[in-house]
């Protein structure tokens, strides 16, 4: 998991490496590095944030280089495993997203063959690899070089005396903008927003040969066509706008989100995706995800349940990988974000081997998980740059609400009302948002803690494990998401004084014992915070604090309750001092496994 | 002129409820924030450089104007942390002003062609402007081009040339301006001290609201401006008539009149047999029932109206759900804001996420909070508290 970028044109590389890169900072951070081309290969890396790097650079007079942000998989970060990398001359350079499997017999192979290799990242193997096949055709050498590994090998090769780069892509995703008599390449969309709206989608075995007015496409030696898309994200996302952080901007994005969403689902004449039921059509559904898109799976599953009436089974994509069974009759839903996730790809292409029809939910368009399912529902929340995931999770909920809602076997009554509260949503967590001061007040006082549990039942069970998810990912505490009926079952050795409990309450069949669950974790001296709809006495006697949440249809209330625990996980976040939009040891989109 | 400094924080208290979640230069105006049209009419004159002092609810104008990429101009945000004044909200952006700035109210509604001379002139300037009653608004006197003094709200207006709250300024206006709380004070201070300040007269549109009614004359007279635009499903069937606007995604079901000039946002569903009349913008993502007529209104985001509804010189905020059969028109009737006791012709103002069960009535000069619910076949007159409950 690691940002790359390139640039070839008229104008000075550096700067424009170095503002691409810090766009692709969500990919990691530990550290970074660029090459440029001038006379010979000149390269700046540390163990720093690219801010730190280019405040410490001088500017550099190249028009061709590439450059790289981090995020360790093999080597700790430090100056010497920082990309790029290059070979024994120091006349080609590499960057590069992914994971060699057979890296150790290459470096063998590579020290035998008298190369000295100074890291210990496995991309090191890469020019010098180059460099053992070039003999005066750079983009043949970086055409054999990759036959040679295996794993993945997305990566940007540079070289000296060249009026070309040369990008390879497998496994992790790669993008190519078009500008005018210039060119990009880069991991992700967000990086070239500042520079371009056109681009090329890379596909796995791809090589894209790039020069400054030319961009040649090759798969197995011969050139192919990839088609140009128009990016429609705008700069404007990539901003903080008066907010501190982007995860508070991109909660409060979220009525937006929820509006844009629902216009486009609600005039699509066609229904997202078919789930007809019976006589030959759906018997039960399978979702995979993995962490936040996991979670929205696990309300999927409420949703379908309640609304389709049919078993719906939901498994972590890392876990189905290695042992999972499904069956050729059921549909799967497979939910990622980026569309890139390692874990989620192999579980695509796995049911599709097994001749499953399979429908993915993400975020984004042309990202390589579209390519290969059956059916894509988009998710339009725009990028999302906090590593902590806000707004696709709840774009995630309503894309399930409204794949379920058409084939719903529930009465029409019922069906009208749904929809009309459907449409009542963005006013629903904008109220949340209005009474935001409320929340914070909350978290001051749980900042102090170490341990906190969340707890919820039914539709609101997921709920609470991605609120305790949010809270450790972005302030370090200690929080476990657990099903209201399961506490008894261990974790209430654990409660007490100093641990506090975060209880979801939900006004469906799950009251009365989400009740009698608090009272006995009360029994134990835990500090206890409600969510409730509007006006609940028996709560308000009973808990230490409520936050009253907007009332609405209670299969609706993941999306508000959720907004809800965002907001929470930020303040404590935030009076904990902890870096929000950057947390540590994480990345947003992980590309491997 | 390359900068200009937008005074956005203020809440506006008269306009209850619907400024209760939002500061008065986000209150919607032909779906547009009071504040857009501000921007619009700055970048238009080729300014582009924007500082919004931004305070009460300032998460609404972050959420809505962003980083201003979207209005092609570039801004920056400082928070006025207590809304003191006008003065003490210009001294906030001391660090951020260049040495020539316009100053201007987010919340007064402006159009390009208002400040096109005025961003020419050389500072210190006020921009004036003639209206019929002065005596609601800072009146100017002026002798030979130079502003003599400037009094809030007189007893007698000597004059009917008011401050227009745009003003030119240099650097030395923060002296004056830390001084006091408010704008004209410093500038009658500068005065005293022997500084001369210009003064040019405009007419162009120059619109303030004060009460929530006049939400009202505001987007009646944009919309007479406003150009046809046709996005989304237009079902055979529907008659357009004068100007009108629809957004994407909307379908507009047959059987339809929708007599323009009207403005629908995106999103929506209205129909089949729906009447729109004059002067009615509604909001995106709203739901309008059959045989239901609404005329002269605002109607947010969000909204769902039931079948057989009339809705007449109403205003009626997001988020609300309204069933069969109400009724709001208009009539003459005394409405007590703050104290002051006007007379004025309204339908019902509503305030955000209400929600009107089957057959409620409402009286003219109604004024509805936020969060109200009212079961059916109530007759609702005068004011209700937020978060009201009729049954």
């Amino acid at each position: 998991m690691c940002g790359i970028v390139g640039y070839i044109g008229k104008k000075k590389a550096q700067p424009i490496l170095l503002n691409c890169l810090g766009k692709l900072e969500y990919r990691g951070y530990d550290s970074c590095g660029i090459a440029i081309s001038a006379s010979g290969i000149e390269v700046h890396k540390d163990a720093v944030r690219v801010r730190v790097l280019g405040e410490a650079l001088s500017v550099l007079d190249g028009t061709v280089g590439i450059g790289h942000t981090r995020w360790a998989t093999h080597g700790e970060p430090s100056k010497v495993n920082a990309h790029p990398h290059c070979d024994c001359t120091g006349r080609i350079a590499v960057v590069h997203n992914g994971v060699i499997n057979n890296f150790y017999k290459l470096r063998e192979q590579l020290a035998d063959e008298g190369h000295t290799l100074a890291s210990q990242t496995d991309t090191e193997v890469i020019p010098h690899l180059i460099e053992k096949y070039y003999d005066g055709d750079f983009v043949k050498a970086v055409e054999l070089a990759v036959r040679e590994i295996e794993g993945s090998y997305t990566m940007i090769a540079l070289m000296a005396d060249e009026s070309k780069i040369v990008a390879a892509r497998k496994d992790s995703p790669l993008i190519i903008g078009i500008g005018d008599r210039e060119n990009y390449i880069a991991s992700d969309v967000p990086a070239l927003l500042d520079y371009t709206s056109r681009v090329i989608y890379l596909e796995d075995g791809d090589i894209a040969v790039v020069s400054a007015d030319n961009v040649d496409v090759k798969k197995d030696g011969s050139s192919v066509d990839r088609e140009e898309h128009k990016i429609l994200w705008s700069v404007e996302d990539a901003q903080k706008a008066g907010y501190e952080h982007f995860m508070l901007k991109e909660i409060h994005e979220q009525p937006k989100v929820i509006r844009d969403t629902l216009a486009e689902y609600i005039s699509a004449a066609e229904p997202a995706a078919d789930l007809t039921v019976g006589d030959g059509g759906l018997e039960d559904m399978l979702i995979l995800a993995c962490g936040t898109s996991y979670h929205a799976s696990l309300v999927g599953k409420y949703i379908i349940e309640g609304l389709v009436k049919i078993p719906v089974r939901v498994e972590l994509a890392s876990e189905f990988n290695y042992s999972g069974q499904a069956s050729t009759r059921s549909r799967a839903i497979v939910i990622t974000q980026s569309g890139e996730t390692y874990d989620a790809l192999m579980s695509v292409k796995r049911l599709k081997e097994e001749g499953c029809q399979v429908i993915v939910i993400t975020n984004v368009v042309g990202s390589t998980v579209s390519r290969i399912a059956d059916q894509t529902v988009y998710t339009r929340a725009g990028p999302e740059i906090s590593v902590a995931a806000t707004k696709t999770f709840v774009a995630q909920l309503i894309a399930l609400y409204w794949l379920a809602l058409p084939y719903s076997r529930v009465d029409i009554r019922r069906l009208d009302d749904l929809v009309m509260e459907l449409r009542q949503l963005p006013v629903k967590v904008q109220q949340v948002l209005d009474n935001e001061a409320i929340i914070a007040d909350y978290a001051r006082q749980l900042a102090k803690f170490e341990n906190m549990f969340y707890m919820g039942k039914g539709i609101n069970y997921p709920v609470a494990l991605e609120g305790a998810l949010k809270l450790k990912e972005i302030s370090y505490i200690h929080a476990e998401g657990y099903a209201a009926g399961e506490l008894k079952h261990g974790p209430f050795a654990l409660l007490g004084s100093k641990t506090p409990v975060v209880a979801v309450v939900t006004q469906d069949n799950t009251y009365e014992s989400v009740i009698t669950t608090i009272k006995q974790v009360k029994a134990r001296q835990s500090p206890l915070l409600a969510l409730v709809g509007e006006e609940d006495e028996t709560i308000i006697q009973l808990a230490d604090s409520v936050i009253t949440v907007p009332q609405i249809d209670p299969l609706f209330s993941p999306v508000v309750n959720s907004v809800v625990l965002q907001l929470l996980a930020y303040y404590v976040a935030k009076r904990r001092g902890c870096p929000i939009d950057f947390p540590r040891h994480l990345a947003k989109t992980v590309t491997v496994e | 002129m390359k900068q200009a400094i937008v005074l956005a924080a203020g809440e506006g208290q008269r306009l209850r409820p619907f400024t209760v979640t939002r500061p008065k230069a986000m209150l919607s105006i032909a779906d547009k924030p009071i504040l857009q049209y501000v921007v619009e009419s700055l970048a238009q004159n080729g300014i582009r450089n924007i500082v919004f002092v931004v305070g009460y609810r300032k998460e609404q104008v972050y959420d809505y104007m962003g980083s201003g990429e979207q209005f092609g101009v570039d801004i920056t945000y400082v928070t006025q942390e207590a809304q003191l004044g006008t003065a003490h909200a210009l001294s906030q952006v001391r660090e951020e002003a260049e040495d020539e700035f316009l100053v201007l109210a987010g919340d007064n509604l402006i159009e390009a062609g208002t400040i096109t001379d005025f961003v020419q002139i050389k500072p210190e300037a006020v921009l004036v402007k003639r209206v019929d009653n002065p005596v609601r608004y800072g009146v100017v006197s002026i002798d030979r081009g130079e502003v003599k003094d400037i009094v809030e709200k007189p007893a007698e207006a000597g004059s009917n040339l008011v401050n227009t709250g745009v003003y030119a300024f240099t650097k030395d206006i923060f002296k004056f301006a830390e001084a006091v709380l408010d704008i004209p004070d410093a500038l009658n201070n500068m005065i005293a001290e022997g500084h001369n300040i210009s003064a040019l007269e405009t007419d162009g549109t120059w619109l303030d609201v004060v009460y929530p009614w006049d939400i009202l004359n505001l987007n009646d007279i944009v919309l007479q401006r406003m150009e046809a635009s046709v996005g989304g499903t237009i079902e055979a069937g529907v008659s357009l008539k004068g100007q009108v606007a629809v957004g994407e995604d909307t379908v507009v079901r047959s059987g339809t009149y929708l007599y323009g000039p009207v403005v629908i946002g995106s999103g929506c569903e209205i129909g089949p047999n729906v009447c729109i009349m004059p002067a009615t913008s509604i909001g995106d993502n709203v739901v309008i029932s059959p045989f239901t007529e609404i005329k002269n209104s605002v109607i947010g985001n969000d909204v769902t109206i039931g079948p057989g509804c009339i809705i007449e010189d109403s205003v009626i905020d997001k988020g609300c759900v309204i069933k069969a059969r109400f009724t709001a028109c208009a009539g003459e009737s005394e409405v007590r804001v703050n104290g002051e006791i006007p007379l004025v012709n309204v339908g019902a103002m509503m305030g955000e996420d209400c929600n009107v069960d089957n057959n409620v009535v409402v009286q003219p000069g109604v004024i509805i909070g936020n969060y109200c619910q009212i079961q059916m076949r109530k007759m609702i007159s005068g004011r209700l508290p937020d978060r009201s409950l009729v049954y």
